[in-house]
């Protein structure tokens, strides 16, 4: 492929065989802590005591401070640099979000877009947590919409903590595709 | 409480400033929700809210409504309409839809200028 690209590159073939498996497993690089969360509520201009205030976590029948329910997907991205990535150079290309349908999935198209996220909660995130999610590709349905043809892969990612317990269940569908040829267009 | 009950509105701008902080904070780095030339080289009006934003927003909506003893059950199916952008207003709106014994469904929409942009499903147990 000579053009420019978003996603990894393979056959339906290749997409269909993933299908059911796991395509990714990521550990978060740092446990919950209580500076995370602080600049996470910060931009949002969200001011909750379960977050920021040990008795009023305590007194809502928490036994710690808890991490906003949301904040799970920030715990499910990996590192954008490590010591062994070495050192880079100018013009290097900058890290994307890892999405592992996307990016790790092999597919004959070369756009993307989220068309539907959803998230449900189970255990609470306490500070001092140490985040896994698992991704899984549920399905894939190929289909043609006015953007091109391409298909719906359907992820569910399984965020758990240290001890197992499931804190929350994201599902995110994506529409992978070529746009009609002669069209230009991008994710 | 009862159906058709709305939740108390959250208004908040989007700057530049506020996507860098939200992208800092909430690691997705995709550089359209941080960088107008490339937003607009994908056929954006500008730089854009991303998914997690929109979602910590909706939270932050059913934490406000609930209070500290409510849970939060899920948050989601969220389809975003359209960008949601610098220099835009955002306004989230929350309308109970349902009422069950254990949980309250209710939808939320985020709006500005550009009309209904997000539309989002959430549970929570009060």
């Amino acid at each position: 492929m000579s053009e420019p690209s978003w996603g990894k590159w393979g056959t339906w073939e290749d997409a269909e065989s993933f299908v059911g498996k796991t395509v990714g497993v990521t550990r978060s690089p740092d446990a919950v802590e209580l500076g995370a969360i602080r600049r996470w509520l910060e931009p949002k201009e969200f001011d909750c005591a379960l977050h920021t205030d040990l008795s009023a976590a305590k007194a809502a029948g928490y036994r710690d401070i808890i991490a906003p329910n949301t904040m799970a997907f920030t715990y499910g991205i990996g590192p954008y640099w490590a010591p062994e990535d070495g050192l880079s150079k100018p013009g290097y290309e900058p890290r994307q979000i890892s999405i592992p349908v996307i990016f790790d999935v092999p597919a004959p198209c070369k756009l993307s877009f989220a068309t539907s996220v959803e998230i449900e909660f189970f255990d609470p995130i306490y500070v001092g947590d140490q985040i896994t999610c698992t991704s899984k590709l549920i399905s894939l349905l190929k289909k043609e919409l006015r953007v091109g043809a391409g298909a719906f892969f359907k992820q569910e990612d399984t965020y758990t903590n240290q001890d197992g317990g499931v804190v929350a269940i994201a599902h995110l569908d994506i529409f992978r595709f070529n746009p009609p040829e002669g069209k230009k267009s991008a994710s | 409480m009862k159906v058709g009950d709305t939740l108390p509105e959250i208004s908040i701008p989007i700057t530049l400033h506020r996507l860098v902080m939200e992208a800092g904070a909430n690691r997705d780095l995709s550089m359209i929700h941080h960088d107008t030339k490339i937003a607009q080289a994908t056929g954006a009006p500008d730089a854009y809210a991303n998914t997690f934003f929109l979602m910590g927003l909706f939270e932050r909506q059913l934490r406000e409504f609930i209070g500290l003893k409510g849970r939060i059950k899920k948050i989601g199916p969220m389809q975003m309409k359209t960008f949601n952008c610098v220099g835009d207003v955002l306004v989230v709106k929350g309308t109970i839809t349902a009422i069950a014994e254990d949980k309250i469904l209710i939808e939320q929409t985020i709006e500005s200028d550009r009309g209904v942009t997000t539309i989002c499903q959430s549970q929570i147990h009060p």
